[in-house]
This record gives C-alpha cells, structure tokens and sequence, in this order.
C-alpha cells in the first residue's frame, strides 16, 4: 500500500517535470515578443528592447532558461511575473482562494445535484422524467460556460435582482452570495455531465445477472439499490476526479465574465501576454492538483472495491 | 506613455488592444466634445450627450462608482503602462509636472518650471506638499523617484522615455535641475504623471525593492486621493487626501470596479451599478445609450490609424504603387460606415487635439490643410498604378489586432476597392501580442494605430519621420526639418515646422493616414464631467466631476 503510494507520488514528480518542460516550450514557441509586449506599439530604441530581453533573460538558449527557472522552482521560488512585477507565490496565494471556493462549490453542486438525479433517471428509465433529465443534460453539456453566465446574469441578477452582477463581495455571506451565480454556471456542464454519466454507469448495472439474481431471491429494492450503486461506483468516482481538471479550465471563463480575480482569469492574461514565471507556476500547480485527485481516486477504488484491494496488495 | 492595450490593458503610447475596440482601453467615436468642453479639443457633435449636463448644485458626492473595461494587475504606470493605469495613477501619483485641460504642461509638485536654456530645465519644489503617509515630499525623493523611473527592471514600459536624460541634480534645498541630451520639446513632458514620472517616497521604493503599486505594497503617493484598498484585476479604492495642496475635489471617495466583459460590465451599468464608464466599446454604444439614466459622450481619443508602407520593400519601394493605394483608400466611407461616424478622417499624422497648448482643434486642423491629399479616387489610383513597376497589380497582406476589429473592417473595404485595381490584399486577424510582435518585423504594409498620451504635437510624427521609423523612410529634406524642429524653442514655430515636415512626407506617401479616433465615456445622469476631453483622464479627473442636478 505504502509502496503503492509512493510508487504514485514518484510517477506524479516525473509527470510534472515533463509538463512544466512542455509547457515552457510551448511558451517559448508560440508567437509574440514579450519585451514588445511590455512596451506596446510605442517608439523604443533597439538597445532597449535588448536591455529589457536580456534582463530577463529572453535571449538565452532554451534549456538555459528553463533550468534557471526550473532551479528557482524546486526551491520553491516561482520568480516575478514579467507583466505585473509582483512575486508569482503571492499573486498565487492571493487567488487561489477564490477559484478553489468557486471550483468547490460547482463541484459540490454538481455531485449533490447530478448523482442522486442521475440514479433516479436510471431508475425510471424511459419515463418523461427520465428524457427530461436526459434533455436538459444535453443542453447542459453543449451550452458554453460564458453564454450560461450571461443568461444567469441576465435573469438572476439583472431582471430578477437576486444576486450581484459581478465582483467578490466582502465577508463570508456576502461573498458566498457572490460566487452563487458563478458556481452554478460552471456547475451546470458539470452536473449534467454527471448526471449522462451517473445514468449510464447505473443502467448498466441494472441490466446485469446478478440484479435479477438479487430480485429473484426477494431482496428488498433498497438492499438491491445498495449492491447497485457501489458497483456503478467506481466510474462515477473517477468521472469525478477528471472533473477537477474540467473545473479548472471552466473558471477561466467563468471569472472574467464574473469579473473575478481568480486563478482562471489569471492565467488567461498570462498566457497571452507570454508572463512565462505565471504560467509555469500555474500549469504546475494545476497538474499538482489533479494528480492528487488521480491518487484520491484510485485510493478510492481501494475503498469502494475488494477485487482491486486485493490485487493492489498482492503486488 | 506609450501602451498597449491589453486585454486589456492599455497603452497610451501604443497601439492599443484596447482602447479601440471599445472595449477596453479605448474606443473610437465621433464628435461631440463635451459641451462645456475647454477650447482646445475636438469638435462637438450631436449623436450622445454631454458630459457637462445638468446643473453643478455645489453639493459633495460621497462615492463615485467607475467601471473600466480591462483589469489593472499593478498601479505603477512604469510596471504596467496601459491607458487605464495612466488614468488611475492620475488621482494618486504627481509627477513634477501635469497636464491641463488644455493640454499644456503645468506646474504639479514643482510650483515652478524654468528653462534656462533649450537643454536646462530648473524644478522648484512646492512647499508643504506631503505624501500620504504624512512624511514631506523632498528633493532625494523626487530624485529617486527619478532613478527608479529609468530603471528599466522597476520601470520596464518606461524607462525608455528618459534616454535623453543627462543629468538629474539637487541644485538647492527645494531645486532640481534636469538637463538633456539634445535639445528636445517632447523632454519638458517626460518628468510627469501624464507620461514617466510618479512620484513616491524614497523610503516607500526602498522598502519593496522598487516593486510598488503592487495589492502587498499599496502606492504611497502625493496626489488629490490615496489608494486605500486594490484587489488586482478586481477593483481599487481611493479615498480623497484632504492634505493635498490644490483645489479639494467634491467626491470623497472613488471605487473603480475592472469588468473585463463589455457584456458584464453593460449589465451593471444598466442595473445601475456605477456612476462613470470609461471606453464604452463603439459597437455597442447604442444599447449603452439605451440605457436608463444614462448618456453616452463621445471625444476624440488623440488616437492615429493609418497604413504604413516599408518603403525598403518591393512593391512599395515604389512610390506609384503607395500613391495608387493612397488613392483607393475612401476615408470618408470608412468613418462614416465602419466607425459610424465616431471618428475624424485623418489628414497627418499628429491630431488636431495634440496642439492642445497652442490651438483649437479647429485652428490646428486649418494648419494641418497644407498637408497634401490622396483623395478617394479609383481612376487616379488605376493612373498611379499603371506608371508603377506592376502596372497588372501584386498580392500584398496586412494583419490587424484582434482588439481593433475596426481596422479589420476597414483593411476589407481597402481589399475591396484594391482588387478593382487587380491588386489582391489579404486581411488577417492576429492577437495583439502576436500583432506587436509582427510589427517589430517590419512587414510590407501595416497599420500604424497609436495613442497619443502627451500634448506634444511631435509625439508621433517625430518618430515616423525620423531614423529608426517604421516605414523605413528616409527624405533629406524631411529629417531636416524634424531635426530643426527639435531644437526650436517657440513652440509655433515648432508645430510649424512639424507640419512641414509631414507635408513634405506625404508627397511621398511612406504613410496613408485613415482616421484620428475617437472614444466613449458613459455618465450617469447624476452626473456631470466639466470641460471633459481627451487630456481630462491624465489630469487630476475627479476634481471635474460634480453632483448634477
């Protein structure tokens, strides 16, 4: 088990050096000047553009630039981010409170919601209640976040004036009522995603043997319901875990229609102006997280299922 | 004060990302200056409103809520330069000089200015002033500040506009004397707010190693309010510093919201959510205007658009074929359809509002007529084009930013016109960093779109018309002109000179100037803006604002 873990965690170091160096090339490839960048169109003398390239470093062959940044890194110094000129862990730590509220509660809306509403369309598969859910799932998984968030807007804050527009609030109710509006459009795809997905993992365990076996034998419908769902379990929870990833990418969007000073609306103004330190850090930091929830997840296997405990041990 | 308008952000200096387009930085529109608008800048016109509406009943206003488009990361203009960070550092930061409703250099931290010779500039500090921590605003101050402001790692958007400094030097217990390289008008602009000087204490600099204006190190200025609380890409607060040494103004406190969706941000204006909106994008000015309460006014930006030939390039080494594009080029169509009028046709390169210290925008667009026309004329441009070494036309390509979708609409209606002269011209639309990065390159044919920031009438044209420009021009007669210019002292015989110099460019056509732009502001109808025009925003803004009845 230990063996297991740690086995995992060296797979994880390995992963993330491997991304923040494709990352960083993929940075160093995609057009644009950042020293022009920092300027603008504005008149500037060759030596100036030089002084400011060589300042950071910008001429310098690939590999040299990735290690001094990959040396700061491991020592846990992300460096300045070239367009603010604040230090990256602060400007991290700042944010990232707020993303993971809004990811957390989109998250949490999106299983309460989406599992017990996917089980239940299983359930009555066929009915109108089954092909409404199964519509608005549809719906919910095609619409953009940003159109979803103009819509709320709309309806919930403009017409109807239940919640702010935009921004963050002061103080834990207030700002629960802000991230409201946000939450639920990112929770919307999320939550219909679940619920196909939920619907489709507890349909087919309905149709195996052993449900009509358990029935046959007269076992009450919640006991039978019971084996169902632990078995459907295991795709809902690793759904679940690439959710985080999902979730991510979705407050990007989310926060600048919300006007949201998060990781999302971050790393949208990183990656076009090229502030390499931010994005590094954030790619990292993300791919960090997600590979946890992968670790979560298999530990949840463990958990959920003796037939793999017993081969994760056995090895 | 160049910028580039990023994504939101903005750039004064520089082309924008956005201004333009409406939506961030700045937009383009048409006439109307602001009724009670100075003498000075642009010409009124009918389709919004004024700034200046209703009556000023005298009374204080407790809270102004502002929605800019765009998001600040930083408030130190020499971290991040885009036009918004200029407006914001305008209410907080002084430099040793300002810029008036005029447009003029005036007096800021320095009550006096002298020049006692065309390199010699002489800076008597005010008495009394103070910073907002309390401490005395001093000479070492000041002249740190300076350092800072050239250091191109704690200033990297603007320590290039000090290259022509030589010297900065305490010459007496409150005097600083700063002279130049060459002489040079543009210089007397550089020591202030509106362009490379903000002013904090030495202490402030010091203790975070040169980093301000940052959400953990809040600025520490000497201006009308102080920041009392930033959130980047959020909001920022000011609240008004009563131990300031000019007029107090009536809004006690300001909080400026950064909504970086045009459609958020219309929704709270039309909820009501903020009293002022800078850069209204042009697109969508209507339904602002709809808006309950509201009034849309529109004032020329002191923004250029226009093409560029490289003139070291094959076709347009030629000057037939950029007379021929110069003639198929139909400026009054493109105001009139792709910026629905928000716009003036451009006859030069420097506007009509940068000789703000000397003339109207009337008077300067009289002295601008002598510049020669390319007016819109097919049969000339299919003439020009036949005398040239590609008489059967060329394929030729121009990017625009994605920020200035106008100068997309405009580069397709070009297209149009050109392919009746067999000439094929494809249009194509970049993100603004890989714009700027594909200008450095010095393509063929390009847009030129700047932002004038100081009311310098040289601020752009010099840099077109001089060594290192972008169309790769060079005109003995040209360059002698900017370069008598430069050590003229009379600043009529200076503008003079200038436009001499642009009259002498444009019988060879290195540039095709399309528009001078405009941009919106939204007001609520609680109030007014007096005397507001494109140099309000660098200025001390607030003190214009009153509670209208």
């Amino acid at each position: 088990m230990t063996l297991f873990i740690l086995r995992r965690l060296g797979m994880t170091v390995v992963l993330l050096l491997a991304l923040s160096l494709l990352v960083f090339g993929l940075m160093f490839a995609a057009p644009g000047d950042l020293a022009r960048n920092l300027l603008g169109t504005k008149n500037v003398t060759p030596e100036a553009l030089a002084q400011i390239r060589a300042q950071y470093h910008l001429n310098e062959p690939f590999l040299e630039q990735y290690w001094r940044w990959l040396a700061g890194a491991v020592t846990g110094d992300f460096g300045t981010s070239i367009r603010t000129g604040g230090s990256v862990g602060g400007m991290l730590t700042s944010r990232v409170g707020l993303t993971a509220a809004i990811s957390g509660l989109a998250f949490a809306l999106s299983v309460l919601v989406g599992v017990p509403a996917g089980v239940a369309a299983a359930l009555r598969r066929g009915s109108w209640p089954d092909r409404l859910l199964v519509g608005v799932s549809v719906v919910g998984v095609s619409a953009p976040g940003f159109a979803v968030s103009l819509i709320l807007l709309y309806v919930f804050a403009v017409g109807l004036g239940w919640f702010p527009i935009y921004g963050t609030g002061s103080g834990f109710l207030d700002g629960l009522w802000h991230l409201a509006l946000p939450s639920v459009a990112l929770a919307l795809g999320l939550g219909a995603f679940v619920v196909k997905l939920t619907r489709a993992a507890v349909l087919r365990e309905l149709d195996e043997d052993y449900v009509m076996f358990a029935r046959a034998r007269g076992l009450a419908p919640g006991r039978v319901l019971v084996i169902v769902l632990r078995n459907a379990a295991i795709p809902i929870v690793t759904s679940l875990g690439l959710m985080v990833g999902y979730l991510f990418g979705g407050t990007v969007l989310i926060e600048v229609t919300f006007a949201l000073p998060g990781l999302g609306a971050l790393l949208e103004q990183s990656v076009l102006f090229k502030d390499f330190p931010v994005v590094q850090a954030l790619t990292v930091i993300v791919a960090f997280v997600i590979s946890m929830t992968a670790l979560l997840v298999d530990l949840a296997y463990l958990a959920i299922d003796p037939r793999v405990r017993a081969r994760t041990v056995r090895r | 004060m160049g910028q580039r308008g990023l994504p939101v952000n903005y750039s004064r200096r520089g082309v924008l990302r956005t201004m333009v387009a409406g939506v961030s930085v700045l937009s383009v529109s048409a006439l109307l200056e602001a009724c009670g608008a100075s003498a000075g800048s642009g010409t009124a016109g009918d389709k919004g409103g004024s700034a200046a509406a209703g009556q000023d009943s005298g009374k204080p206003i407790d809270l102004l809520r502002v929605a800019l488009p765009g998001s600040l990361s930083n408030l130190y203009p020499g971290q991040e330069s885009g036009i918004l960070n200029y407006y914001a550092a305008a209410v907080c930061l002084e430099g040793l000089v300002g810029v008036d409703a005029q447009g003029r250099i005036v007096p800021a931290l320095a009550s006096a200015v002298v020049r006692k010779d065309p390199k010699t500039y002489v800076y008597t500090l005010r008495q009394n002033a103070t910073f907002h921590d309390g401490s005395p605003v001093t000479v070492d101050d000041v002249l740190y500040s300076i350092q800072m402001a050239r250091d191109s790692k704690v200033s990297p958007s603007t320590a290039s506009y000090w290259a022509n400094l030589a010297t900065a030097a305490k010459t007496g217990s409150s005097e600083i004397t700063l002279t130049s390289k060459t002489a040079d008008e543009a210089f007397g602009w550089v020591p202030g707010n509106a362009d490379a000087l903000w002013i904090a204490p030495k202490a402030a600099w010091e203790k975070v190693n040169g980093k301000i204006g940052t959400a953990s190190a809040l600025l520490v200025g000497s201006g009308p309010y102080k920041v009392t609380s930033f959130a980047p890409d959020s909001h920022v607060e000011f609240t008004r510093n009563d131990a300031w040494w000019g007029t107090k103004p009536k809004v006690a406190r300001i909080r400026i919201d950064f909504i970086a969706d045009d459609n958020t941000r219309l929704l709270a204006w039309q909820a009501g959510k903020a009293d002022l909106a800078l850069n209204v994008p042009l697109a969508a000015s209507d339904q602002w205007k709809r808006s309950a309460h509201s009034r849309i006014v529109f004032t020329p930006d002191r923004s250029y658009a226009g093409l560029t030939f490289n003139t070291s390039v094959k076709p347009f080494d030629d000057p037939h074929v950029r007379k021929a594009i110069a003639y198929a080029v139909n400026r009054q169509a493109i105001v009139r359809d792709v910026l629905h009028g928000h716009g003036q046709v451009a006859t030069a390169l420097s506007t009509p509002e940068q000789f703000g210290g000397l003339w109207t925008a009337e008077e300067a667009t009289r002295q601008l007529a002598v510049v020669p026309q390319y007016d819109y004329d097919l049969a000339k441009a299919k003439a020009e084009l036949a005398q040239s070494r590609v008489p059967g036309g060329f394929t030729a390509n121009i990017t625009y930013p994605s920020t200035g979708p106008q100068l997309g609409t405009a580069a397709l209606a070009l297209a149009a016109d050109l392919k009746k002269l067999g000439i094929t011209l494809n249009v194509k639309e970049l993100a603004i960093e890989q714009w700027l990065a594909e200008l450095n390159k010095g393509p063929a044919l390009s847009f030129m779109w700047y932002f004038n920031t100081t009311g310098d009438p040289g601020e752009l044209a010099t840099w077109l018309l001089s060594a290192g420009n972008p169309a790769k021009y060079t005109s003995a007669k040209v360059s002698g002109l900017v370069a008598q210019a430069a050590g003229v002292t009379d600043p009529a015989r200076r503008a003079m000179l200038l436009i001499q110099a642009q009259a002498a460019q444009a019988a060879d056509v290195a540039y095709a100037p399309l528009w001078w732009g405009q941009s919106a502001v939204a007001l609520r109808d609680t109030i007014g803006l007096s005397g507001y025009n494109s140099y309000t925003m660098v200025g001390n803004w607030p003190g214009n604002v009153y509670a209208a009845t």
